[in-house]
């Protein structure tokens, strides 16, 4: 049938041409012509998807689970995983309304996507913007790339500034990075605050942003009255950027003791940047 | 003639079948191999986490929905809840799934986490911390597919039971209503 042809045929086309070949060949005597038929459903070669309780058809925000640099098993869901999901066409609320075959997309678009996503994730979080006051909403498209990235880098410009025992320093800083954004969640949880876990993860990753740049200027510089400048600075804007999360997520009365150990471990990486040497 | 071959499928996506086991034995390779090479902590701690990072999202992302059909995700809706979604396709394209795809895609998935288990208790043994959190970090990651995927397909196989009990009643009640009419 098909002839060194090089694109493969979709069923429905092979189909088409053997029909088509069926009525050429019976030519004999006169055959009616069909009607047109109604062209088939798109098959795409890999196909689409759909869930066959004929829902209408998913409209994910598609999202992917990007490794957690503080190891945690995610699927402990919270709410009761909606399953074969049943989504509701109005998910796509904010702005995201990838389209329902997000399964058949190529690989570059994925990528491109995660990539835009962790630089807006950034930009709401670390400058200034007008949803900051709905953290809820901010970071709603939570991710865990761009922490993971942040975090490696500033273990490895601590890493790098350290002149001796570069391994313990990087491993040091990465645990105390981890170790502290998970307990930092963990604290807010049990104070009875309504926040989502990944999602406090994925804030306290990006507020790692500042002391990033921090920690490259002062690996560049090596003045001793630069580097507290610098890192003061890069640390009251970490702060500052954790600040209105944090605090919306907890009772008002408990506020100091949610916002305190954030600080503190801010103010912690703050000294290790100064004093690495 | 030559044998008809009728069950001897080979890969439908050898492409991806082969980025599947691409990162995943690039991580394990280059951590066992790396004690004998590299001797900086830090560059084996990036590389092997890094590799299992792009093993995770490949895996997630790409040889997920290609293989097997399936994928999963979270989200946070409009209550500020989370909530886990798990997705698979329709009845007729998981029945077309390639067999070796799908037994591949398996089996690697937990033949990894198993080699990355045994690494940690080797380090265990070694009194090393700091390659520990090496593997707990990959093992984490592996676990976390191998979690989401099995949810996955559990969704998928009671769809499956759902999906044939309606049609069941539903030829059912056509052939009744069709015994009834030609009565």
């Amino acid at each position: 049938m098909s002839h060194g042809d090089t694109i493969p045929l979709h069923s429905s086309a092979q189909s088409d041409i053997d029909e088509i070949e069926n009525l050429i060949n019976a030519g004999s005597h006169p055959v009616t012509v069909l009607p047109a038929r109604p062209p088939s459903p798109p098959r795409a070669s890999i196909p689409v998807s759909f869930v066959p309780s004929a829902a209408p058809p998913p409209l994910p925000s598609y999202q992917k689970v990007p490794p957690s640099t503080a190891p945690t098993p995610p699927p402990l869901p919270i709410a009761p995983a909606a399953a074969g999901s049943r989504l509701g066409v109005g998910i796509a609320a904010d702005g995201f309304g990838s389209p329902p075959d997000t399964l058949t997309e190529p690989v570059l678009d994925t990528v491109k996507r995660d990539l835009s996503r962790i630089v807006s994730n950034l930009k709401l979080v670390v400058f200034p913007n007008p949803f900051r006051e709905d953290p809820g909403k901010a970071l709603r498209d939570w991710d865990l790339w761009g922490p993971f990235f942040f975090i490696i880098f500033l273990g490895l410009v601590l890493s790098w500034s350290a002149s001796v025992k570069k391994s313990e320093v990087f491993a040091v800083a990465f645990a105390v990075l981890a170790a502290g954004a998970v307990i930092l969640t963990l604290n807010v949880l049990l104070l009875g605050g309504h926040i989502i876990f990944f999602q406090s993860l994925s804030l306290l990753g990006y507020c790692l942003f500042p002391l990033d740049i921090g920690a490259l200027i002062c690996m560049l510089k090596d003045n001793v009255v630069i580097k507290i400048v610098v890192v003061s600075i890069t640390l009251a804007w970490s702060s500052w950027a954790a600040y209105p999360f944090m605090s919306a997520a907890v009772n008002p009365r408990r506020k100091a003791l949610a916002l305190y150990p954030v600080f503190l471990m801010y103010i912690s990486v703050g000294f290790l940047i100064i004093a690495i040497d | 003639m030559d044998p008809v071959q009728p069950t001897g499928e080979n890969y439908a996506n050898p492409k991806t079948c082969f980025f599947h086991v691409l990162f995943k034995a690039a991580a394990l390779a280059f951590y066992i191999l790396s004690a004998i090479f590299i001797d900086s902590f830090v560059i084996i701690f990036v590389v092997t986490v890094f590799l299992a990072a792009l093993d995770f999202w490949v895996v997630k992302n790409v040889s997920g929905r290609i293989l097997v059909g399936l994928r999963w995700w979270n989200e946070i809706d409009e209550q500020g809840e989370s909530v886990w979604k798990f997705e698979c396709l329709d009845q007729e394209s998981l029945a077309r799934m390639n067999k070796k795809d799908s037994w591949l895609f398996w089996w690697t998935l937990y033949l990894t986490a198993v080699a990355w288990i045994f690494l940690g208790i080797f380090s265990l043994i070694r009194f090393q911390a700091d390659y520990l959190l090496v593997v707990g970090v990959c093992l984490t990651l592996s676990i976390a597919n191998i979690v989401g995927f099995t949810k996955c397909r559990k969704d998928a196989k009671k769809q499956i039971q759902q999906f044939a009990t309606q049609t069941i009643a539903s030829r059912f009640t056509s052939s009744l209503q069709s015994a009834f009419s030609v009565v």
